[in-house]
């Protein structure tokens, strides 16, 4: 594990040096601070919007920041083939892969608190301290970030980029709509279809199960024990892509 | 003693379902204990893959790999073993101390014996006076000698070079031989690829000549030269790979 959290500093070390990074941060700030524009609302309405374009932005910019963090941590060792130098020192495959996924996880912490102390600062601003639902759906969407980021990774280790920047994508906007598709099947009678799309909503990862903002914006309270069945779900989510990437990376020739 | 022995190695790239490119085919040699051991072979003969199936970087089709009385991929084993790439590509953003001490904690070497080998190593590459400067100013020569620090920081026993050489000027060239001299002296076990038949003739105790994934001769070169009725190794290397090529053709 040691070499594991050497391996993930220097993965974060090296993400902070990523321009991305940075154009996707300020967007996501202003875009946030934006919300405050509607100023023409009455105050709680403006609060609303503050919270729900908040909440949006930091997921949003969120899993396009874990989506190009996670790819470019494997692919930018193998393109710079510093990955042999690496695989040649005394770690497992393992070691490099849970350290990648360390240095994503720092990366996506590091912009997660910043956005975040800029979106509270706007409820402060706005005398409207964040309370523990706003901390609620702060959680879920930092979770569903790291989900995210460990998907990217897992294809990462055995797609090219191309495909990888394509299926992660594709896979946030259908998580965001299994619900959705889930009745859809429902309604199909066509028994191959409707197994076929049970299995899909089974693999899919669900994300919409971390969206409570709608909810948290409204003032609607979302009980403990939902988080805490979702803080489950998404750990044996996580379990599964990690076991998958190992195995791929594993595998791997490179 | 044979600190590295290699057994009946083959490689197979395969691209799609049917087309099977040889990158090794049934190569088998030993390195002795203390000798330094040249690979040479023009491009595309097979001497890179030797050397990142012998550190667990591609996987054998088929054959075996012992160093140090372990498989390729054995950890305890690669704490012995130093690697310097073809071409290295470093953390760019690192400065020289910065990149060795990175590679040395993966060793799991302590804290202050790190710093003490990294200052020694510095020096011993000359690159104590570009200490504060980040590797992506580094001039090609300078990349290569922080690479052969690198491949040193965990005091190795047997030391992989792959093209040690390639992009250096002659003066580069001639330190980089004397210091491989200096580090045999120590007891290192060095393997080294090359495509510069003067280095190799220079420095190594024995020699293999690859092509086309095929191990073609091994020996000394005393024994080779005998061996082929050749006027020097680069008479040696033309008539065994030519003759290769012939046996091909018919």
């Amino acid at each position: 594990m040691k070499k594991a959290w050497i391996i993930g500093l220097n993965t974060f070390k090296e993400s902070l040096r990523r321009k991305t990074l940075y154009i996707l941060l300020v967007i996501a700030l202003i875009v946030i601070g934006a919300s405050k524009a509607f100023s023409f609302l009455t105050a709680e309405e403006e609060l609303k919007m503050i919270k729900d374009v908040s909440f949006s932005g930091i997921e949003f910019f969120g899993a396009l920041i874990a989506i190009f963090m996670s790819l470019y941590a494997i692919s930018n060792e193998i393109e710079k083939r510093t990955i042999y130098t690496l695989f040649s020192k005394p770690i497992t495959r393992q070691n490099f892969f849970i350290g990648k996924f360390i240095g994503v996880v720092l990366i996506l912490t590091l912009n997660f608190i910043l956005m975040c102390l800029f979106f509270i600062g706007l409820l402060i601003f706005k005398k409207s301290p964040p309370d523990i639902q706003v901390s609620k759906a702060l959680f879920l969407i930092f979770i569903e970030l790291i989900l995210i980021g460990a998907i990217t990774l897992t294809v990462a280790t055995f797609a090219s980029d191309a495909f990888n920047i394509i299926f992660s994508f594709f896979l946030y906007i259908v998580g965001h709509l299994t619900s959705y598709g889930n009745q859809l099947i429902d309604r199909t009678e066509n028994l191959i279809l409707k197994g076929l799309g049970k299995i899909l909503y089974s693999v899919v990862p669900n994300y919409e199960n971390f969206n409570i903002r709608d909810k948290v914006v409204v003032g609607i309270e979302v009980s403990r024990n939902y988080i805490f069945k979702i803080g489950i779900y998404w750990l044996l989510y996580l379990v599964i892509v990690i076991l998958i990437g190992s195995y791929f990376i594993q595998k791997r020739e490179v | 003693m044979s600190i590295i022995e290699i057994k009946e190695l083959t490689k197979y790239y395969y691209i799609g379902r049917n087309k099977k490119i040889v990158g090794l085919e049934n190569v088998s040699f030993s390195v002795e204990e203390g000798e330094i051991y040249g690979i040479l072979g023009p491009n595309g003969s097979g001497k890179t893959t030797c050397l990142k199936l012998m550190l667990g970087i591609l996987y054998p089709t088929s054959g075996e790999i012992n160093i140090l009385g372990k498989n390729q991929f054995d950890i305890e084993m690669k704490k012995n073993v130093g690697f310097l790439p073809e071409n290295p590509y470093y953390y760019d953003y690192l400065t020289g101390p910065e990149l060795l001490k990175f590679y040395g904690k993966l060793y799991d070497i302590q804290e202050k014996i790190l710093n003490e080998r990294i200052e020694k190593l510095l020096y011993l590459v000359k690159l104590h006076e570009a200490k504060k400067l980040a590797l992506k100013h580094y001039s090609k020569g300078m990349l290569e000698r922080i690479g052969v620090a690198a491949s040193l920081i965990n005091d190795p026993k047997i030391l992989i070079l792959d093209e040690p050489t390639t992009g250096l000027d002659p003066i580069g060239c001639i330190e980089t031989r004397d210091l491989l001299l200096q580090l045999k002296n120590q007891g290192k076990t060095i393997l080294l690829s090359s495509h510069f038949l003067s280095e190799v003739e220079r420095v190594c105790d024995r020699i293999a000549i690859f092509h086309r994934g095929y191990l073609l001769a091994t020996g000394t070169l005393r024994e080779l030269i005998e061996k082929y009725n050749a006027q020097g190794l680069e008479d040696l290397f033309v008539k065994t790979i030519n003759d290769f090529d012939k046996k091909g053709d018919r």
